[in-house]
């Protein structure tokens, strides 16, 4: 019964050396201790761990008497009974028992080392301790993972989404709303358009290309914020007009003037700018130069003044034939000319843009506004008895005759039966229940019914019949017996007097006397057209200028238009000057410290940019429709096509 | 005299005597006077000048004429900067030192944050555009942050280390290791666990977080040795003193020593790694976000 123990130890230079011993007994100590037969110097080790009893020949059994179990074939046991002819291996901590057949009958046990020590502090491992190498991945791992990771997520996917998108569907609703023609004035006073809240996000959710948008579309636009190629349609070009025309149509918004002419007024661009433009296919005037998009909620139709002012600055200098002063800004707006009738007709009136100062019109009326607003004399007192409305002061309001129309810019023309009517009745005669009366803007008929009633009372007069004047001075005051020879002649005088006597057409009208023979031919009126709108390109909102200076109903009209208590002719022109428009528009308010102005001054605020060729468009229906407009013949730009 | 300067600078953690600077060793920050430095402040007041006096609608942004000219600048600066990365591989003097390089790459590093945020004219969101400004950020304050660890941390780096080399620092560790296991190889079971405990689960350096914050009170030398002392205070208490586990005690206190040691030094050195682990990766996104937003925005003018 022997044991032929070799233990293996690694030299530092890599060698094993072995050292060999026969123990003849049958049980051997395996552990830590120094006492042990083999000794196994690892902590993992127990002081006594094991021990090898030789039970028979070939035969080995292995017990743990430390408490730890070791392993054999590959099972933890705590005991178990080996062949030796099967060289069975024991693993104990960090080594291994090698059992075999020996010489004699004994049993070979090699003990090594298989596990190697630790070595925590190893020096390989020197820049892995003392650099971030050990705690974290390479800084060029990290930088391949968020180089790419930015690459795919935000180039690659988005440009793969633009790619394979088709043909855009535009929100039906949008479309609508952008093809209705504009109303020319819409914008004013804030000097911006702008849809107060976002419109619904589009169904279809996040687009990957949204993460290139560059800021908040407008509120107008919201619907599209998923939507990119419904305006960067094309790679690399700059979105197109086309695209902007596709909702917003020409005939809802035309252009400013004809592009022949405005290409001809705009300013040169030159230099490096000009250079760039070109260099990069950024023509000028297209809806993208004025119209910044992605610029947030309301900032879309905000356009900058300069972009006026860089044509209309020295407009005259390009556009020679233009009529349309030039306008450096609103501190330098040259006085406004006013669209005055320097023709009157029935049908076909000619205006003329004329200087105000000075300015005299001819619309063919006679009208002094003074004592139609005296509070006083015998107009206020008719007025009174009539039970017409009534100023703050007592006087006829202007509102009376001006009534403004839907849109609170202009006034509905003025009607003689609907605003004169009520005093200048046109009563001839009270023919029993029934006030006769003569129809107004028909001579003809009014000299035929005049002569007719005159005969008729001549030949057979009628009881309760009874001629009115028409001196307004002597209200009920019957008029005189008519005199003179025949019928005929009576007639004949009654119509004469009815044409030129006082109180009648000729309290309002110049009346000519052609002689004709026919009488009912004999007496023209002279035509009479009143002015709709003076500053037609101007579209002053009357509605929103309805205060000023605390002011409210007449005297807020008085406080602009000054002269019109004193205007004694109808030729007079009460249209306030560009001075008056400065006191509030552009002053600074009346507050300390701050520089706002009191109301908006840009071009925007007056004028629309989008009117179209005809800068006021059409007017409605039942304005006075000019002939022309002398003074603004130049191509393109007249009101109308002249007659 | 000498000796007393010498403890005078040891309470301050300075044991390293600063050379006299007449010699003129000039670091990159005044590289020829401050020349990068006096071009980038030159760079910032003109772009804020021209900022500040042009007034575009509706707003300043990348899409003004100032906006594509400073968008322009800062690509251009971002690609030259990032390419200190290749200079700095390629040996030689020319044409460029890269003493000088590095200055400008500091100075003009610096002035990006002026250009490239006056190019964005404030105008930030969810996006890729915005992405590639915060990544320039991030980049340029990193560096900024690296400036001034190397401004203030080689100093203490070498007080801690002594006349230590790194090697040296793990070598003795290694010693004591030794020393350990041999004098735990009488020891009983549960003893010679703890010991194995210092063994075999101490980390000297351990995870990013360790390394920051030099908190290793989980560590197994740290546990190992608040048990054994804990084992030795009550032998001493009971008057049966195991003189081996003093022994054992002795040496996880001299490992715990030179642990500490390496560890602030390890912790300085992490710091004075961390940012370019920073710096760097980020750099290379930022170069993608850069393509990206370039890309984009000409992609959708």
């Amino acid at each position: 019964m022997s044991f032929i123990v070799r233990q293996v130890a690694k030299r530092a230079d890599g060698g094993d050396i072995i050292r060999t011993r026969t123990l003849v007994q049958a049980e051997l100590t395996v552990g830590r201790g120094t006492d042990c037969d083999i000794q196994l110097a690892d902590l993992a080790v127990m002081l006594r761990h094991a021990r090898l009893v030789q039970i028979t020949a070939g035969k080995v059994s292995v017990e743990t008497t430390g408490g730890v179990p070791v392993e054999v074939g590959g099972k933890f046991i705590t005991r178990a009974d080996l062949a030796v002819a099967e060289n069975p291996t024991i693993d104990i901590g960090p080594f291994r028992l090698s059992l075999s057949p020996g010489e004699d009958g004994a049993v070979a046990i090699t003990a090594e080392r298989v596990v190697p020590p630790i070595e925590a502090a190893d020096a390989a491992h020197e820049t892995s301790i003392f650099s971030l190498s050990g705690a974290m991945p390479t800084k060029r791992r990290m930088a391949w993972i968020g180089g790419l990771a930015v690459l795919v997520l935000l180039l690659l996917v988005p440009l793969f989404h633009f790619i394979s998108e088709g043909e855009p569907a535009l929100p039906k609703t949008m479309v609508a709303e952008a093809a209705r023609p504009v109303t020319p004035g819409q914008g004013f006073g804030d000097g911006k358009l702008s849809v107060p809240t976002a419109r619904p996000a589009a169904a279809g959710g996040f687009a990957p290309d949204e993460s290139w948008s560059s800021g908040t579309l407008s509120d107008a636009h919201a619907s599209l914020s998923n939507n990119c190629s419904a305006c960067h349609q094309k790679a690399f070009v700059s979105v197109t007009d086309g695209a902007c025309q596709a909702c917003h149509t020409a005939s809802a918004l035309p252009d400013h003037a004809s592009p022949a002419r405005m290409a001809k007024g705009r300013l040169p661009d030159g230099g490096v700018m000009g250079a760039a433009h070109s260099a990069f296919n950024l023509p000028q005037g297209r809806c993208t130069s004025c119209h910044k998009e992605h610029e947030g909620a309301a900032t879309v139709m905000t356009v900058a003044e300069s972009f006026c002012t860089d044509c209309h600055g020295g407009l005259k200098s390009r556009l020679t034939d233009t009529a349309v002063a030039n306008v450096p800004g609103w501190a330098k707006h040259p006085d406004f000319r006013a669209t005055l009738v320097s023709s009157p007709s029935a049908d076909k009136p000619v205006f003329t843009r004329t200087a105000l100062a000075g300015a005299r019109e001819k619309s063919g009326l006679i009208y002094p506004h003074d004592i139609h607003q005296s509070t006083t004399n015998a107009v206020a007192n008719m007025a009174q008895k009539q039970r017409l409305p009534q100023g703050a002061d007592g006087a006829l309001p202007c509102s009376y005759c001006h009534k403004a129309d839907e849109g609170q810019v202009r006034f509905k023309p003025i009607d003689m039966e609907a605003n004169c009517g009520a005093c200048h009745d046109l009563a001839f005669a009270r023919d029993g229940g029934t006030v006769r009366t003569l129809p107004h803007g028909k001579p003809a008929q009014v000299a035929g019914i005049i002569r007719d009633f005159t005969l008729s009372e001549s030949f057979a007069p009628r009881a309760g019949v009874q001629r009115l004047s028409f001196d307004r001075h002597l209200p009920g005051k019957a008029p005189p017996p008519l005199s003179g020879g025949n019928p005929a002649a009576r007639a004949q005088a009654a119509v004469v007097s009815v044409f030129t006597g006082k109180g009648l057409c000729t309290e309002c009208h110049v009346v000519t006397d052609t002689g004709a023979a026919d009488l009912t031919r004999r007496f023209a009126i002279a035509p009479v057209s009143i002015n709709d709108h003076y500053l037609p390109q101007g579209q002053f909102p009357h509605g929103k200028h309805k205060s000023y200076d605390g002011k409210t109903g007449q005297a807020a009209c008085v406080a602009c238009h000054t002269g019109v208590t004193k205007s004694k002719a109808s030729t007079d022109v009460n249209i306030p000057g560009v001075a008056n428009c400065r006191e509030c528009h552009g002053a600074p308010a009346k507050t300390l410290l701050s520089t706002t102005a009191k109301a908006g001054a840009s071009c925007d605020t007056c004028h629309g940019y989008h009117d179209g060729v005809a800068p006021a468009g059409a007017l409605p229906a039942g304005h006075v429709q000019p002939a022309r407009v002398a003074g603004r013949q130049a191509a393109g730009r007249s009101r109308q096509t002249p007659a | 005299m000498a000796s007393k300067a010498q403890a005078g600078r040891a309470m301050t953690g300075k044991a390293v005597t600063r050379a006299p600077r007449d010699t003129a060793h000039e670091g990159f920050l005044n590289h020829k006077r401050g020349r990068w430095a006096k071009v980038a402040i030159t760079l910032t007041v003109v772009a804020l000048g021209a900022y500040l006096l042009t007034d575009p609608v509706p707003r300043h942004n990348g899409g003004t004429w100032l906006g594509y000219l400073l968008g322009s600048i800062g690509a251009g600066m971002i690609v030259w900067l990032s390419l200190l990365g290749v200079r700095k591989r390629v040996i030689g003097s020319k044409p460029f030192s890269l003493k000088g390089w590095t200055s400008a790459h500091v100075y003009l590093g610096l002035s990006l944050i002026v250009v490239g945020t006056l190019h964005t004219g404030f105008q930030l969101g969810w996006n890729v555009h915005t992405l590639a400004w915060a990544l320039m950020m991030i980049v340029i304050l990193s560096g900024l942050w690296g400036i001034s660890l190397y401004a203030t941390l080689p100093e203490r780096l070498s007080a801690n280390r002594g006349e230590v080399t790194q090697l040296q620092m793990l070598e003795a560790i290694r010693t004591l290791d030794r020393q350990l296991d041999t004098a735990a190889q009488p020891l009983d079971a549960d003893d010679a666990a703890l010991v194995r405990m210092s063994l075999e689960e101490c980390r000297i350096a351990g995870s990013l977080g360790q390394r920051l914050s030099g908190n290793y009170t989980n560590d197994g030398n740290a546990r190992a040795l608040a048990t054994i002392t804990e084992k030795v205070m009550t032998g001493r208490r009971t008057g049966r003193v195991d003189d081996r586990l003093q022994q054992i005690e002795f040496l996880l206190e001299r490992k715990e020593a030179a642990l500490a040691q390496a560890r602030r030094h390890i912790r300085m050195k992490t710091q004075l790694e961390l940012w370019l682990y920073v710096h760097v990766p980020v750099t290379i996104a930022l170069l993608a976000a850069l393509l990206a937003h370039i890309i984009s925005v000409f992609l959708y003018w």
